[in-house]
């Protein structure tokens, strides 16, 4: 008999599986044997993300010029990493798109790097913005939820 | 952008979706939408009621907006603007 089965009021903490649900949202309550759980969190946390990138494009997750919002963006998973990195080789570099000098009105302005002509702006950006971090902060959710549930399995 | 050579044009994923921002309000119900489906993904106990929970929680999220919404609206337009100046 284990040290957990015999002491029924003590609760594990289920790191793996909650490393494994950060990694692959939702995919900690599979582990734990409660796999339509895990899709149906999964598919919320995923959904949000992608419509947040569908709504305000790519460049709604900016690891450096967003840096507050990608903290929050990031508890989605590696999926965020993918999404900066898509934003700086494709929209940053002007592979896709052309970049514009960022007008000056004052001569002694500091000049600044140009922009994509895909760049996001107003309420698109803003609310492409949200829908990841809320994808991300609401995965950190359901990691902590993985990190103390109990096991469904009756092993 | 919102023409219909503008929407020929559009690239998914790396731009913003034509013509959405005139009605950027109409995404204040799919942001309420999933996060309710994330939230009682965990809460539920018995999954059977699943969606019906995800469709109360959206509703009530949606109104809880709107309502705060209008309480502001009310507060800026009506109750400000009836407090002295001086």
């Amino acid at each position: 008999m284990s040290e957990a089965s015999s002491n029924p009021t003590r609760r594990t903490l289920n790191i793996g599986a909650a490393v494994l649900s950060w990694v692959v949202p939702g995919s900690g309550y599979a582990m734990l044997g409660d796999p339509r759980r895990g899709l149906l969190a999964g598919a919320g946390v995923l959904g949000l993300f992608l419509l947040g990138i569908l709504i305000g494009g790519v460049d709604v997750v900016d690891r450096t010029e967003d840096r507050l919002w990608f903290f929050a963006q990031a508890g989605a998973g590696p999926v965020a990493w993918v999404a900066d990195y898509a934003n700086s080789e494709l929209l940053k570099s002007g592979r896709v798109g052309e970049l514009l000098e960022v007008p000056r009105g004052d001569p002694r302005a500091p000049v600044y790097p140009k922009v994509s002509s895909l760049k996001g702006v107003s309420h698109l950006n803003e609310f492409g913005t949200l829908y990841c971090a809320m994808a991300g902060l609401m995965n950190v959710v359901v990691v902590l939820d993985v990190l103390g549930r109990r096991e469904e399995r009756t092993a | 952008m919102s023409s219909p050579l503008g929407l020929l044009a559009y690239l998914p994923f790396l731009e913003p979706v034509p013509g959405l921002g005139r009605v950027w309000m109409l995404l204040l119900p799919p942001l309420a939408f999933g996060i309710s489906m994330i939230y009682k993904a965990m809460r539920v106990p018995n999954l059977d009621r699943y969606w019906r929970s995800v469709g109360v929680m959206t509703v009530q999220v949606v109104l809880g907006m709107a309502g705060l919404a209008l309480m502001l609206g009310l507060l800026v337009q009506v109750v400000v603007p009836l407090l002295p100046a001086e």
